[in-house]
């Protein structure tokens, strides 16, 4: 080899070789566990949308620590276990990621927490994950969530059926922690409250016939069936199946079914006594205010769009936790969380990262009330949390009562 | 639990779920016994004729049982065309590069759908559609009366290729004796190029078939490919005969083994029903592994 063209080589080597240098000193990544492809894959684009607008009030806010930008690592977990791990392994030993944002589905979360997140000790914030399972999960206080538990969705769904006047119904639930969580705490919650379960049946994902199940379930003259699954993974095809079929003309969905693919496909006519439970926000808060003002300013509508508040809170309230930390190190940032997310300290909203970083740069304490709620973590890393109950009208879904 | 309960929800489902089964099985069992190996791309060639379907409908408006001529077209040309660039370069090397090499033809024609279609949920047709309805108690769907027709009308056709025709009777020797067929002047490119063709044809329809029964999505295919493996192992490897019996058979144990035969239970819990075809595939292997139709062994 040449001078020359080792020069060349090497001044190549150096030019290939700045921007990685520039960037680790010039930003804080945070990983992003989504589900991108597969049976969530609906809900995916206006989460992702709210996140990066999260980063985006941080970034034009002054930015992280002493300027550092806030750097969005996005990873597919096809809301699915093990494709979840390899994705967080990514994150965690490629992309080098300071804490982790998600992942979406719960059995994704809790795979990647249990083989990744908590042996490496990164801190692992999920703004989807319902599964009762993760409130007991020996995390080593690693993980924490920012939407309130199944238990509490289950017992809200029981009242809310009770409440319709509904007595007897049969419940299919998909065999994932999300399906089995929910439909165990609901199934106990409306037997105690005096209903009648005419029968139980799990499923798997992704069948193309469910005709079977739902023949069996549709004895015992249940007056509606209990979906719990994901639209996109069985849902559609449950309730599709269930009409063509004569077998149920009524169903009870959860958050997972409350996917706009369901109105297209099944077609609104055909929901019109369909009634959902879903997390939602407290009403009328400043913060939800606040929140909605930005993201209709960036992404034009917040209707129809799920989860994006609890994935808005999410993401601040890791930068946040960075800002506290006063570093990018993952044990830091990890005990920061609690501090910013709860009293007592000076109230910080969705938005006002420059408030926020002025006061913890004066060495108040600060606490993130969110878009979802106060999102104050108890010792599980969980949080209570606002249920809707959601009918389907003009197209599209209608909040039409909370409960908490 | 009465006779036209089982008949319009087990019976039926488990038809239609056999026919698109059988469709997948007879191209894996060809190639497996003329290219002598586990074709793991198939059930994407199966996703891309579905999406392909989509496209015409969605261009022209007419049902998806018109449009699945155009998504046969399209995907025995893609069948063709990764025979030319990616396999028959390979031939000449160990199988397993062959096989690791399908894998990674079905991750990039899934990226390929995934790039061009999206990740979202499609059907044909939105909305639902009531089945017809028979002496007021025997029931099925327009659709479904459409796939079981289809379906016959194209193993009829096999049929007569693989019994008629010149192509098809070497074909047949070919999955039995490839040396001897070698050596009694039969050109194997020659047929080899028509394996894919019906592989990859009866692929598309398959895929087709299980969207309009259902939906489609990126992973349709490669969720269906060890029912479809089964099936092919079942019936007995290199014989389409065998296949479309394997396919038959599985689609029915999956659908009637939920069936509650005794009490009121379903036999199997439906949430494990695609352990059937996973059981039956084990079984045979070790109990009949050259399969119902005496198919070819592989040590």
């Amino acid at each position: 080899m040449t001078i020359r063209s080792s020069l060349a080589a090497l001044s190549a080597a150096a030019v290939l070789a700045l921007p990685t240098v520039a960037l680790s000193q010039e930003s804080v990544r945070i990983g992003v566990l989504a589900g991108v492809t597969g049976p969530l894959a609906n809900f995916v684009p206006p989460i992702l949308d709210s996140v990066n607008l999260a980063a985006k009030h941080v970034n034009d806010q002054g930015g992280l620590l002493d300027g550092k930008t806030m750097e969005i690592v996005v990873a597919d977990t096809q809301a699915a276990a093990q494709p979840a791990v390899d994705a967080a392994n990514k994150l965690v030993g490629v992309e080098n990621v300071s804490a982790i944002w998600g992942a979406l589905s719960s059995g994704a979360t809790l795979a990647a927490a249990t083989a990744v997140a908590i042996p490496n000790k990164v801190v692992m914030l999920s703004p989807t994950a319902t599964s009762p399972e993760m409130t007991g999960l020996d995390d080593g206080d690693y993980v924490f969530r920012v939407v309130a538990s199944d238990d509490y969705q289950g017992k809200v769904l029981a009242d809310i059926v009770k409440e319709e006047g509904i007595n007897k119904v049969a419940v299919t639930y998909v065999n994932n922690d999300y399906g089995v969580g929910i439909a165990r705490t609901f199934m106990e919650a409306f037997k105690a409250a005096g209903g009648e379960i005419t029968g139980e049946q799990k499923h798997e994902e992704k069948s193309a016939s469910y005709r079977a199940e739902l023949a069996t379930l549709s004895g015992g003259d249940p007056e509606a069936l209990v979906v719990i699954a994901y639209a996109g993974g069985s849902g559609i095809t449950i309730v599709r199946q269930s009409l063509e079929n004569g077998f149920f003309d009524r169903f009870i969905g959860t958050d997972g079914l409350r996917d706009n693919k369901l109105i297209e496909e099944i077609g609104e006519e055909n929901l019109s006594t369909t009634f959902f439970s879903s997390p939602t926000s407290p009403p009328g808060t400043t913060a939800q205010d606040k929140f909605k003002t930005a993201f209709e300013a960036a992404y034009e509508t917040t209707k129809d769009k799920i989860f994006i508040e609890q994935s808005y809170d999410a993401a601040f309230l890791l930068a946040l936790a960075v800002e506290q930390a006063g570093s990018a190190d993952r044990k830091a940032i990890r005990d920061a969380l609690r501090a910013v997310a709860s009293p007592p300290g000076e109230v910080v909203e969705p938005g006002e990262w420059e408030k926020a970083k002025e006061l913890i740069a004066a060495g108040t304490d600060v606490n993130y009330e969110g878009v979802g709620g106060s999102l104050d973590f108890d010792d599980a890393g969980d949080v209570t949390g606002f249920f809707g109950r959601f009918i389907v009208e003009d197209g599209s879904y209608k909040e039409t009562g909370v409960y908490q | 639990m009465d006779l036209i309960a089982f008949v319009n929800f087990y019976l039926v489902p488990g038809i239609i779920l056999g026919s698109i089964y059988a469709l997948g099985a007879v191209g894996v069992s060809l190639l497996f016994g003329i290219l002598r190996f586990a074709h793991f791309a198939h059930g994407d060639l199966m996703t891309f004729g579905a999406y392909v379907t989509l496209t015409a409908v969605g261009v022209t408006g007419v049902s998806a049982f018109l449009a699945l001529p155009f998504g046969l077209a399209m995907t025995i040309a893609l069948a063709l065309l990764v025979n030319t660039v990616f396999y028959r370069p390979l031939k000449h090397l160990p199988t397993i590069v062959t096989v690791i090499s399908s894998f990674g033809i079905a991750l990039m024609i899934r990226a390929g759908v995934q790039l061009v279609w999206g990740t979202d949920i499609e059907t044909y047709q939105s909305g639902i559609q009531k089945p017809l309805v028979f002496f007021d108690t025997f029931r099925i769907a327009e659709r479904h009366i459409w796939i079981i027709l289809i379906t016959a009308a194209l193993i009829i056709l096999l049929h007569h290729f693989l019994a008629r025709t010149k192509t098809g009777k070497a074909m047949r020797a070919v999955a039995d004796d490839p040396e001897l067929a070698s050596v009694s002047g039969i050109d194997i490119e020659h047929v080899v190029r028509w394996v894919w063709v019906i592989g990859g044809g009866l692929a598309a329809a398959a895929g087709v078939f299980l969207g309009i029964d259902n939906q489609l999505h990126v992973n349709m295919g490669w969720d269906l490919l060890l029912p479809v493996f089964a099936a092919a192992l079942l019936g007995g490897i290199g014989k389409p005969y065998g296949a479309i019996m394997g396919g038959f058979a599985i689609g029915l144990a999956q659908e009637i083994s939920t069936y509650p035969w005794i009490g009121t239970a379903p036999l199997v819990d439906p949430g494990y029903k695609s352990a059937i075809a996973f059981g039956i595939m084990v079984a045979m292997l070790i109990w009949r592994p050259q399969g119902l139709a005496r198919g070819r062994l592989f040590a």
